[in-house]
């Protein structure tokens, strides 16, 4: 039985996981550059924007910070969508490892702050080594 | 139980369709460009074959309840009634965690 674990990480942090990851013994994975956005909707200035009281909602902003909404306002954009570079790391391993390369990832590159990432674990049905014809478990370690 | 979407959509259309998520209340999303052909095997202009046609991928995971609402929108917003409208994909998704803060959903 095969999982496949596909975290979405800082791309600073994509060097640490793979040294941790090769300690373990699992140097084969995916990947991948791609672009994405969390709950704050990728507006990396969120936090600012909350300390900018209710009262002053448009004025300020606009005025004192450079925000998605105020760069929108400037540009005559009726709405923005940013986007964050994140890279995104796939990787297949028996079901046993699991906890232990989740658990890896988490502790590598939680620094505390939105935009750590996630993890996503999802069944893979058949794995074959194309060189060999190997399949199952043999196949990916 | 989770499921991960996957929409691939014409690259023109990706705006459209993430700020229609945005309005459902569907903010956090991946996407990544990719490359691909259909079942025409791609696009044949004059003496020339193009088979390899820029699109957008956009990964969303989600309670499965979401999924028909998601699956909804992305069509919606991403239709134009053409060949190479694209694909959604809708796999399972056992376990996801938040980095930041360890939680986990199921």
């Amino acid at each position: 039985m095969l999982v496949e674990i596909t975290a979405i990480l800082r791309r600073d942090k994509v060097g640490p996981t793979m040294k941790g990851l090769d300690a373990m013994g699992l140097g084969a994975m995916t990947l991948t550059t791609v672009n994405g956005r969390g709950l704050q909707g990728g507006n990396v200035m969120t936090d600012i924007d909350r300390e900018v009281p209710a009262e002053y909602e448009s004025v300020s902003k606009i005025v004192n910070h450079l925000t998605p909404a105020s760069f929108a306002l400037s540009h005559s954009l009726t709405r923005p969508v940013f986007w964050i570079p994140k890279r995104m790391i796939q990787i297949v391993v028996p079901v046993s490892m699991k906890d232990e390369v989740v658990d890896l990832i988490m502790s590598v590159n939680r620094t505390g702050w939105m935009g750590d990432g996630k993890i996503f674990v999802s069944p893979i049905g058949e794995s074959v080594r194309i060189r060999t014809g190997e399949r199952g478990t043999d196949s990916v370690l | 139980m989770m499921k991960m979407v996957r929409a691939i959509v014409r690259p023109e259309k990706e705006n459209d369709v993430v700020l229609a998520l945005e309005a459902k209340g569907f903010p956090a999303l991946t996407k990544t460009h990719v490359f691909g052909r259909g079942k025409q095997k791609g696009i044949t202009v004059g003496p020339i074959h193009y088979d390899e046609l820029p699109k957008v991928m956009l990964m969303i995971v989600t309670e499965e309840e979401s999924v028909p609402v998601i699956v909804d929108v992305i069509q919606k917003a991403a239709f134009v009634g053409y060949e190479g409208d694209g694909k959604i994909f809708v796999s399972p998704v056992t376990e996801s965690y938040t980095i930041r803060t360890g939680a986990k959903a199921e």
